[in-house]
């Protein structure tokens, strides 16, 4: 656990020092900040876009720092040959492994925190604002600060799932290629269940097609589970066992997958 | 434990675990479908859809590519193409087949915000309608518009918004106050402004039907006693058209003439009265009579394409030469007569 | 199963038995990788393992650190099996031209590393203050790694394997790549470190900075170990005797080669061996009567490397 925490730490400091992360942090906040410029660009649906604007770039920013990050986390070290000065102190590779791993969490945290907050404050200021000018039906604002930061929330952990995928392709492939693996597979894990629908069984494929379907549906991870922008359009109460739900299969993903990562990780030679 | 049972060990409990990750799939996949929030990607349906409709086919299939490729921010991309659709469609007719495009797209990516949906359906039925001045083309657009319409109250069939924009459409465009009436019932299962029962009324009072008519007024005055529009309004039908209703339901239909007659009289050009006038021939027989009625509520308002089309149905009973109405084509059609039909009801009719 | 008990009663640092690991073949379909090495390192000694490139150095080195693993064979290091955790806790590492975290200085990046061993406190500070002074890094802690030298890298490398204070220390070509006063000081740092009592593993194909150095070789060539021995036992043959000489004309040689198979003429310089002492005296007399200009003559005492190039050239 000692080991665990210091190579976490050093990762999570080191993070900081990676000017593309800060890079992807800044284009984030910049962005989130200026929403509600975008937002006067869709008169009637000012709300509407200042949320979909905030939530896409804490997405898509979190992703490219999880994927990016992810993919350089071992390999990097495996390059300056750091690891071997740590391998060979008492530490051992699955505290190596979850070392790197939980700093990379860390940094994935204290990005969405910021930009999260960020869009916060957006909210709080221009909200009420742009609700004065128009008569959003739907935008009853009961649930929406507490929904916004649940998605807040649910995105966090969608890309821990992310980022232990990244991870894990690092040890496997070059870092170029486990990054083009980890776009991938969180793209088509945004679909999920569309191949769940293609493996029905009422659709008239052939039934070997159907079962690798269903095998492609019960691999992925079902990256879609952690959007819930249609609750806060709707401004419906997001229940809080259902959040856990969520919140735990995406633990589960995780865990499997850095389970994974593990098993390869400790063959691997460095 | 050595290296290799290890090894089997630890990729047994991976699969154990994924195995075990299921359940817990179902249920998140579930309690989401309960929420009613982000169902199912809707790819399938979308492709079927495709499949059958070629003009869609183009849009759907581009739809499934940059919706995948955009993940997890196509609700973002919806915006963007929204905004471009703005910029295009004030461009002016030339561009508007490409916003078309683009509206559509839109649909795809976000069938749930209903925006573009609303905008969509109106610009097809009313802005691209007067366009044009081939009355096949006029029908053509009206059938798109409804259609967008109908397609983004099956994304959304739990909110009020698309069921009275459609309802409207019929009321106001169509004027097809019947298929008016369904879907604004449809609109009222859900939280609803109030004006929406009154739109009931106002279209069961222009079919003409007119007990019906004075339930839903009467529905709107017991929850609403200050709703003048709706007393109006029930004064007026109790007072002038109830009787000659009575007697037409009683099979005294010269009777129920004259007793509309002579509100005619005092308004020659009453819609209400005119038709009432049109449905009591229909309903004795005297085609003539009910075209003469319909003809003239038409010419008395440009904008009355009920009467409009109600008299080109007649006339086509009694083999007279009628000019094409954009809407009474767009019903013919819409009964099956020919022309555009839509997927589902092809699907249907087969089985 | 045993974990982490002594295996083995003999004071030993490291103990290999036929270890093996073939990563392929070369051309030439010969196996590539270490072909079976067996190597006892007694403790408190400076062991040098020399070779040259792609000779299995590395190979053994990471094998012997369970960065790799082998394909057959095995081995202890301080006692414990290969491959067992435990013995990482005395064991200390300097890679070849490391890197470490750069954004850190090198107070930082000792604490981590001392962190890693849950040494920490008062403790771990002395123990950080006591090897920057070792490796004279003290005046330069607070400069940050990114900013160092070649030089300075090495330096704080050492510095990092005697964290914790380790029995047995690797060091993968420690001096390559330093200026001659950089290089000794390390010298003098390993030096120091066996003067304690612990035992310096090291891997070097910088052979003329090994021969001062080392108590023990091992010279490894295409994965194979071709010699093994104390510096004393390979360097001086007892059954030879040198002679050189300078001027000495092409002329010569037909009366030296009479006398020994084992006479080099470069340009007008000779070397020489010869098996007995009467025979070593007449190569001298044709020297003399040559006109040559004797410049050394008695026991054979060759350099590490000429051990090297026989040794390793006798295969090809």
């Amino acid at each position: 656990m000692r080991a665990i925490y210091r190579v976490a730490r050093a990762t999570f400091h080191e993070a900081w020092r990676r000017r593309f992360l800060n890079i992807f942090l800044v284009f984030g906040i910049l962005i989130i900040g200026s929403s509600w410029v975008f937002a006067y660009l869709q008169p009637g649906a000012e709300l509407k876009m200042i949320i979909d604007v905030s939530l896409g770039s804490i997405r898509f920013f979190g992703m490219l720092i999880a994927v990016f990050m992810g993919t350089r986390l071992i390999p990097d070290e495996i390059e300056k040959r750091t690891i071997h000065t740590i391998l060979t102190k008492p530490v051992s590779r699955a505290e190596f492994l979850f070392g790197k791993f939980l700093g990379g969490i860390a940094t994935i945290f204290a990005n969405v925190a910021l930009m999260g907050a960020a869009f916060l404050i957006v909210f709080a200021i221009k909200a009420p604002q742009f609700r004065a000018m128009t008569t959003e039906g739907s935008m009853s604002m009961e649930f929406m600060t507490g929904n916004i930061v649940k998605a807040v929330i649910l995105s966090f952990f969608e890309l821990t799932v992310l980022m232990s995928i990244a991870v894990v392709a690092s040890t496997v492939f070059s870092w170029i290629i486990a990054a083009i693996f980890s776009f991938f597979v969180y793209f088509v894990g945004q679909m999920a269940e569309f191949f769940n629908q293609l493996a029905n069984p009422e659709r008239d494929i052939p039934a070997v097609a159907k079962a690798l379907l269903g095998v492609i549906y019960k691999l992925l991870p079902h990256f879609e589970i952690f959007d819930i922008r249609e609750a806060i359009m709707r401004d419906q109460f997001m229940p809080w066992n259902v959040m856990g739900k969520i919140v735990a299969q995406g633990l589960a993903y995780t865990l499997i997958v850095m389970l994974i990562g593990y098993l390869i990780f400790n063959d691997r030679e460095v | 434990m050595n290296r290799k049972t290890k090894k089997i060990t630890g990729w047994l409990v991976v699969i154990a675990l994924i195995i075990a990750v299921q359940p817990l799939a179902r249920r998140v996949s579930l309690d989401r479908l309960v929420l009613g929030i982000n169902p199912p990607t809707p790819w399938t349906r979308i492709l079927a859809r495709s499949n059958q409709d070629p003009e869609l086919a183009v849009t759907g299939v581009t739809g499934v590519i940059v919706g995948a490729i955009l993940g997890g921010f196509r609700e973002v991309a919806a915006s963007m193409l929204w905004m471009k659709t703005d910029t295009l469609w004030d461009k002016g007719e030339g561009t508007h087949a490409q916003a078309l495009w683009t509206m559509r797209l839109t649909t795809l990516l976000d069938p749930h915000w209903l925006e573009p949906w609303r905008i969509t359906g109106w610009h097809l039925a009313y802005n691209m309608f007067v366009e044009t001045d081939d009355p096949k083309e006029k029908a053509k657009f009206l059938q798109m518009g409804v259609d967008s319409l109908k397609e983004g109250v099956s994304w959304n069939p739990d909110r009020y918004d698309l069921y009275f924009e459609l309802g409207w459409t019929y009321f106001d465009k169509v004027r097809d106050y019947e298929e008016a009436a369904k879907w604004m019932q449809a609109a009222i299962q859900f939280p609803h402004p109030e004006y929406i029962d009154r739109m009931i009324a106002h279209a069961f009072e222009r079919l003409p039907d007119m007990p019906r008519a004075l339930d839903w007024y009467d529905y709107c005055l017991k929850r609403n006693p200050t709703d003048g529009t709706a007393a109006g309004a029930t004064i007026t039908i109790r007072e002038r058209y109830l009787p000659a209703w009575k007697l037409m339901e009683q099979g005294k239909y010269d009777e129920a003439i004259a007793a509309i007659d002579k509100w005619l009289l005092v308004e020659p050009n009453s819609t209400l009265g005119l038709h009432m006038k049109g449905l009591i021939y229909e309903r004795a027989g005297n085609l003539e009579g009910a075209y003469e009625a319909w003809k003239l509520a038409g010419e008395t308002s440009a904008l009355n394409a009920h009467a409009q089309a109600k008299a080109v149905e007649i006339a086509h009973k009694l083999g007279k030469p009628v000019p094409e109405v954009a809407q009474s084509l767009f019903r013919e059609k819409a009964k099956g007569g020919m022309g555009i039909s839509r997927p589902e009801e092809e699907a249907a009719k087969k089985n | 199963m045993r974990r982490g008990g002594r295996c083995s009663k003999i004071a030993l640092a490291i103990r290999t038995d036929n270890l093996r690991k073939v990563y392929g073949k070369d051309a030439e379909g010969r196996e590539v990788g270490l072909l079976g090495l067996t190597l006892e390192v007694e403790q408190g000694q400076i062991f040098g393992l020399v070779g040259p490139n792609g000779s299995g150095k590395t190979t053994s080195l990471k094998l012997l650190l369970g960065l790799i693993f082998p394909d057959s064979g095995g081995g202890e290091i301080l006692g414990y099996k290969l491959g067992d955790p435990a013995y990482r806790e005395r064991i200390g590492f300097l890679p070849e031209e490391p890197y470490y975290y750069d954004h850190l200085n090198a107070l930082e990046l000792l604490h981590f590393y001392g962190g890693l061993f849950g040494i920490g406190g008062a403790k771990l500070d002395e123990k950080i203050k006591e090897l920057l002074d070792l490796v004279g890094m003290w005046d330069r802690r607070f400069i940050r790694v990114r900013d160092y030298s070649r030089g300075m890298r090495q330096r704080i490398g050492v510095a990092q394997a005697l964290i914790n204070d380790p029995d047995l220390v690797f060091m993968d070509e420690p001096t390559s790549g330093l200026d001659p006063i950089g290089a000794m000081q390390i010298r003098d740092v390993i030096i120091k470190i066996r003067n304690r009592g612990k035992t310096v593993f090291l891997c070097s194909h910088l052979l003329k900075e090994m021969e001062p150095l080392c108590d023990n070789v091992a010279i490894l060539a295409r994965g194979q170990l071709k010699a093994f021995g104390s510096i004393e036992s390979l360097l001086v043959g007892k059954d030879a005797i040198m002679l050189t000489a300078d001027k000495v004309p092409a002329s010569a040689l037909d009366s030296l080669k009479a006398l020994t198979d084992r006479v080099r003429l470069e340009g007008d310089s000779l070397t020489a061996y010869f098996t007995d002492q009467s025979k070593a005296l007449q190569g001298g007399q044709v020297v003399q009567d040559t006109g040559g200009m004797l410049t050394f003559m008695g026991p054979q005492r060759r350099s590490l490397e000429e051990v090297f190039i026989e040794k390793v050239g006798e295969e090809s």
